[in-house]
């Protein structure tokens, strides 16, 4: 069951990503990464274990629908899994604000790894766009922040108003 | 789960250490496009095809009902608008009559108008960092690799990879490792110009010597060099120019193609005549085919894929001003 939400919140996720996100988050300024979301929220919900497999997983996806170099992106996804996982398994992590940090400080590490990777590949100067990728990072975690929250929110929601219909 | 949660640091090596063997599989590999990603590519383009008709219909409710409050200020403003364009249109005719007739006079050539066929973006990029979309024609539609795509105001980039059955992957001009012959129209010096994805301005020319005459607001159009690009097609508009620190000049372009804001396009079917090396000025067009050159163009051979994703253009690859001959952008599925 575990496995099969994963899956499929990966799979959302990327359709997400390449239809709607582009239209909403496109251009110069950067995009939202939300399959780097569900890798955080799944990191945080059930471990690194788990963490780091959604992450190997859904950044192969990525890359095999990107046309880039397939494991680039797995690769940096799976130690932001497995390094969010730890994290969530030693700290508590479960307000807003800790979640946004963590949001933000996965953004951060998963641009570095990926274009520092790319960069190693190809034999370049690491050349990042300071404002293209900040506003990236800053975009995933903005709207990471709201979607786990919603998320978190919703059975509450629901179980509210069950009780408000039974009154 | 799985049983693995105290097995997690040998989990996370093993995982690492075959990513890292796949990258460098792929580092290895040659040319063309590896069947693994034609499979995975072909059968996800199914499911954005789905997402982008739901998405579509949301946003065609949305255009329809809601965006209808303004509709009669801007119907009297369009039609003002219409009525400038169509005085500017007698006039452009014009000038069109006057041109072919000059044109026959001069017995030069007819224009021959290229095979083209309409597409819809119907996808973005996976991850935010390559600049490719997905668009709704495919190898039905007599789509092939390597193929260009241009939009009504300009260049838009080339079809990268075997399409699927519907869908195909365009790779965007301004995708960091991709590549166009350009000519400065006003000066006729050639160059490569050459995406920077993340850059602003997001595209940036090469291999243009110090002494070229170079000018901001100077029209960069393609050159044809490669045989892919059609000859002449507006690529942008030369934002800034220096000096380079050593033989050639930095120079930044803005491109005239808004691909934020990329919806349809035109996937150019006719494969063009590979223009010659000479620097002849190109003429000034928006999306309209160039004349075909007097002379008979040699062929030019596109180097193959390196498989090195992303790698700069050849260290020969250095052609002078108005030489681009040698600005021959990477084939090949491969970035």
């Amino acid at each position: 069951m575990k496995v099969a939400g994963v899956c499929l919140a990966i799979i959302v996720a990327l359709a997400l990503q390449t239809t709607v996100a582009p239209f909403l988050f496109s251009g110069q300024y950067g995009s939202v990464d939300l399959v780097l979301v569900v890798v955080v929220y799944a990191a945080l919900q059930f471990g690194p274990a788990v963490g780091l497999l959604t992450g190997a997983l859904a950044g192969m996806a990525q890359d095999t629908l990107s046309g880039g170099i397939i494991g680039v992106g797995g690769l940096s996804k799976t130690i932001v899994g497995f390094l969010v996982g730890v994290i969530g398994s030693q700290f508590i992590v479960a307000h807003a604000l800790p979640r946004f940090v963590v949001l933000l400080a996965s953004a951060a590490i998963h641009a570095v790894c990926f274009l520092g990777l790319y960069a190693v590949i190809e034999k370049q100067k690491l050349v990042i766009s300071w404002r293209v990728t900040g506003t990236q990072i800053l975009t995933t975690a903005v709207i990471g922040i709201i979607l786990i929250q919603l998320i978190h929110a919703i059975p509450g929601i629901l179980m509210r108003r069950r009780l408000r219909r039974g009154y | 789960m799985l049983d693995i949660h105290r097995r997690t640091g040998y989990l996370l090596l093993t995982v690492l250490l075959v990513q890292v063997l796949l990258i460098s599989l792929q580092i290895n590999t040659s040319s063309g496009t590896k069947l693994f990603q034609a499979t995975v590519f072909g059968v996800f383009s199914q499911l954005q095809l789905g997402a982008s008709k739901v998405f579509g219909g949301v946003r065609g409710v949305w255009d329809g009902y809601f965006d209808l409050r303004n509709v009669k200020q801007e119907n009297d403003r369009l039609k003002d608008q219409v009525s400038q364009l169509e005085l500017q249109l007698q006039l452009q005719q014009a000038l069109a009559r006057r041109g072919a007739e000059l044109e026959q006079m001069l017995q030069l050539r007819q224009t021959t108008s290229l095979k083209t066929l309409a597409a819809s973006v119907i996808a973005g990029d996976a991850t935010g960092y390559f600049k490719t979309v997905t668009i709704d024609r495919g190898s039905s539609n007599g789509l092939q690799h390597d193929m260009a795509v241009i939009s009504s105001r300009g260049v838009v980039g080339r079809i990268v990879e075997t399409p699927s059955i519907a869908t195909a992957k365009v790779q965007l001009l301004i995708d960091r490792s991709t590549g166009a012959g350009g000519i400065i129209e006003r000066s006729g010096v050639g160059g490569f110009v050459q995406g920077t994805a993340v850059g602003d301005p997001p595209l940036r020319m090469d291999y243009v010597t110090n002494l070229a005459d170079v000018k901001v607001g100077d029209r960069v159009v393609t050159s044809g060099i490669e045989g892919m690009y059609p000859q002449g097609f507006l690529i942008g508009h030369v934002e800034t120019v220096t000096q380079g620190a050593g033989l050639h000049k930095e120079i930044r372009i803005r491109p005239v193609v808004d691909f934020r804001a990329l919806q349809s396009v035109l996937v150019v079917l006719d494969r063009p005549t590979p223009a010659t090396a000479s620097p002849t000025k190109a003429p000034s067009t928006t999306a309209s085919p160039a004349p075909t050159p007097p002379a008979a163009a040699p062929p030019v051979t596109t180097p193959p894929a390196t498989g090195t994703p992303g790698a700069g253009p050849p260290a020969s690859a250095s052609p002078t001003a108005g030489s681009p001959a040698a600005a021959a952008p990477r084939t090949g599925g491969q970035r």
